[in-house]
C-alpha cells in the first residue's frame, strides 16, 4: 500500500432541514470538499458514496452518489454506493483509501449523506435497520444501549452522573463549532432530569435525529503535493464486522476491538500517541465503552475516565472535541466523513475547538445490530487514524 | 381478550402469536405442560442455536442439526425499561437479555409487577402473553420471561 492523503474536506451544517433533500445536502458537502482541495472536478477518478437509511426514504436503494455527483458534473467514472450501517461514510473513505493505496487510482472522493428527518415520529426512537424479530418484541437502538448501561453500571459501578458527564462534555465542545445541531451548554442535572427514553438513558444521553452530508478528497501522497502543502495522511483505516460469540459480554464491542487493534497495528500508532479522538458517541454509555475498547483506559474504568476529566479538551486524550454525535448530530451515513472533516481541520490547526498542536487523530464509527434474537455484537466498526503529512 | 392465565386453550392463544415468532414457540399440549422455545443443536459440535439455524456455522453441516426444546427457565443478564415506546407498544415496558442453561443469551420482553423488582441474575421463567398491538389495534402475543421463585 502506498501512502494516501486527504487534501480536501467539506460538510454541510448538521441539523433538521425539512426543506432540503439528500441530493442537495450531498452536493453542498462535495462542492465544499472540491473547493477546499482546490481540485478540478475532472481530476476525480473514482467515487464512493456512503448512506445507510436514505435510500428507503428517497425511494432509491442505489445511485445516491451518481445523483449527487451528476449535479457537480462528475460522471463517466466508477461511482458506487457503500451501505454499512453507521459506518457507511467511514467505509466509503476506506474504499477510497484502498483504491488509491493499491495504485489503481490517484484521486478519489468519498461522500457520506443522510436525511433522517421525516423518518422517526416525534418522540419515538428511530427503529433499527432490519432486525425484524427483535423489533416485534420491542427492540430499538436505545434499548440495546440501555441494556449496555445497566450491565456496565452493575459490573463496574458506572453511575448515571458519569453518563451525564459525557453529554455535558460533548455539548461544551460543540459550543464553538457552528456545524453542530446543538451548542448551548447543558448541566449534569439537566441531562439527568430530561425525559427518560430507555431507563437508565434520558433524552440528553441520546444523539439526536439529524440531516447532513460530508465529503473528503483523497490522493496518493505524490499527487497530494500538487494541491496542498498540508496533506493529512491516512495512517490506517480498519474495518471489522462483529465477531459471533456465544453469551457475548454486552459491555464491550468485539467489532470495535478488532478494528482498533488492526488500526493500531497498521499505523504503528498506539493510544498513547493519539492527540484527540472522535468516537461513535451515539449514546453516552457508548463513549464510555469506547474509552475501554480502544485502550484509552482499562476495562471497567470508562466511568472514571470521564469523571476525572481525562477525555476533556485539555485531558489525557480529548474525545469528541467537535461535539460528537451527541451535539453535532448523527446523519448515519454522513457521520464517518464528518468526523474526518473535523479531524482534518484539527490537524491543520484551524478547528474552532482546537486541540493545541494536534498531530495524530483517531476517528471511529460503528453500528448495526445482528438480525437475530441472540445477543450480538455491532455489525460494523471502522477506525481511521490520521496524522499530519507535513 | 383471553389470556393464558385464565385457562383458555393453547390453541386459542396460538392464533394471537406474532406470525414471525410462531415458529419459535411450542405451545403446551396439555395443562401440565408449559410453553417452550424451539431451538436446535448441532450433534457434531454440541452448540445450541435460537432461533434455529439451517446450517451449523461451526461445522457447516446441515445434517447435524436437531430440534430441541429449550429450558423454560433462565437468568436475567441485563435489562432496561422503555419509556418512549415504538408504535404498537405502550410504555413503560421492560426488556432485557436472558441467559438460558443451553449457553444462549437471548432478547426477551420481561413482565414484573414493579420495575424495581428487576435485578441482574434473578431467576426467570418463560410464558406467553401480549407483547404489543399490530397496526389495526389487534393484540399480538409472543414469548416473555417473568420472575420465578421456587
Amino acid at each position: 500500500m502506498r501512502t494516501v492523503c486527504i487534501v480536501g474536506v467539506g460538510m454541510t451544517q448538521f441539523g433538521r432541514f425539512k426543506e432540503s433533500n439528500v441530493i442537495e445536502l450531498g452536493r453542498i458537502a462535495a462542492l465544499n470538499a472540491l473547493r477546499d482541495a482546490g481540485i478540478d472536478k475532472k481530476d476525480i477518478q473514482v467515487a464512493y458514496a456512503g448512506h445507510a437509511r436514505t435510500g428507503q426514504l428517497y425511494n432509491r436503494e442505489c445511485g445516491i452518489g451518481q445523483s449527487v455527483l451528476w449535479e457537480l458534473g462528475i460522471s463517466g467514472i466508477p461511482i458506487s454506493s457503500v451501505g454499512n450501517f453507521c459506518s457507511s461514510g467511514s467505509t466509503a473513505l476506506r474504499d477510497a483509501w484502498m483504491a488509491i493505496g493499491t495504485g489503481m487510482y490517484d484521486v478519489a472522493i468519498a461522500l457520506g449523506v443522510e436525511k433522517l428527518t421525516g423518518r422517526a415520529g416525534k418522540g419515538r426512537p428511530l427503529t433499527s435497520d432490519g432486525v425484524e424479530l427483535l423489533t416485534v418484541m420491542g427492540f430499538s437502538p436505545p434499548v440495546y444501549f440501555g441494556n449496555v448501561a445497566t450491565r456496565h453500571m452493575e459490573e463496574y459501578g458506572t453511575t448515571k452522573e458519569q453518563l451525564a458527564m459525557v453529554a455535558v462534555k460533548n455539548r461544551k465542545n460543540a459550543g464553538p463549532n457552528p456545524r453542530c445541531q446543538y451548542r448551548d451548554p447543558i448541566t449534569i442535572e439537566e441531562v439527568l432530569n430530561s425525559p427518560l427514553i430507555v431507563e437508565p438513558l434520558t433524552l440528553l444521553n441520546c444523539c439526536p435525529t439529524t440531516d447532513g452530508a460530508a465529503a473528503a478528497i483523497l490522493c496518493s501522497k505524490e499527487v497530494a503535493k500538487r494541491y496542498t502543502s498540508k496533506p493529512v495522511e491516512i495512517a490506517a483505516s480498519a474495518l471489522s464486522s462483529g465477531p459471533y460469540k456465544k453469551c457475548k459480554d454486552i459491555t464491550t464491542f468485539g467489532a470495535d476491538r478488532c478494528a482498533g487493534k488492526d488500526a493500531y497495528e497498521i499505523s504503528g500508532i498506539g493510544p498513547e500517541d493519539i492527540d484527540f479522538a472522535e468516537v461513535h458517541d451515539c449514546f453516552t454509555i457508548a463513549e464510555i465503552v469506547h474509552y475501554e475498547d480502544f485502550g484509552f483506559c482499562k476495562k471497567g474504568e470508562g466511568g472514571r475516565f470521564i469523571e476525572e476529566g481525562l477525555s476533556d479538551i485539555n485531558g489525557k486524550i480529548p474525545v469528541s472535541v467537535s461535539g460528537g454525535l451527541m451535539s453535532r448530530g448523527h446523519p448515519i451515513g454522513a457521520t464517518g466523513l464528518a468526523q474526518i472533516a473535523e479531524a482534518v481541520w484539527q490537524l491543520r490547526g484551524v478547528a474552532e475547538n482546537q486541540v493545541k498542536g494536534a498531530k495524530v487523530a483517531f476517528t471511529h464509527c460503528a453500528g448495526g445490530f445482528q438480525d437475530t434474537i441472540e445477543l450480538g455484537d455491532v455489525q460494523s466498526s471502522a477506525v481511521t487514524i490520521l496524522k499530519r503529512g507535513w | 381478550m383471553p389470556t393464558h392465565e385464565s385457562g383458555s386453550t393453547a390453541q386459542s392463544i396460538e392464533e394471537y402469536i406474532d406470525p414471525r415468532l410462531k415458529p419459535l414457540i411450542k405451545m403446551p399440549e396439555s395443562p401440565s405442560e408449559r410453553p417452550r422455545l424451539i431451538g436446535n443443536k448441532c450433534k457434531f459440535c454440541k452448540e445450541y442455536f435460537f432461533p434455529k439455524r439451517v446450517l451449523c456455522p461451526n461445522c457447516l453441516k446441515e445434517e447435524g442439526l436437531e430440534d430441541v426444546l429449550l429450558s423454560h427457565r433462565g437468568r436475567l443478564y441485563t435489562y432496561c425499561i422503555v419509556k418512549a415506546a415504538p408504535l404498537g407498544f405502550s410504555a413503560p415496558y421492560a426488556v432485557g437479555y436472558v441467559d438460558l442453561p443451553e449457553g444462549l443469551r437471548i432478547f426477551s420482553p420481561l413482565t414484573v409487577d414493579n420495575e424495581k423488582e428487576l435485578q441482574i441474575g434473578m431467576d426467570l421463567e418463560l410464558f406467553v402473553d401480549k407483547i404489543r398491538e399490530d397496526e389495526t389495534g389487534k393484540t399480538v402475543y409472543g414469548y416473555r420471561f417473568r420472575p420465578f421463585s421456587i
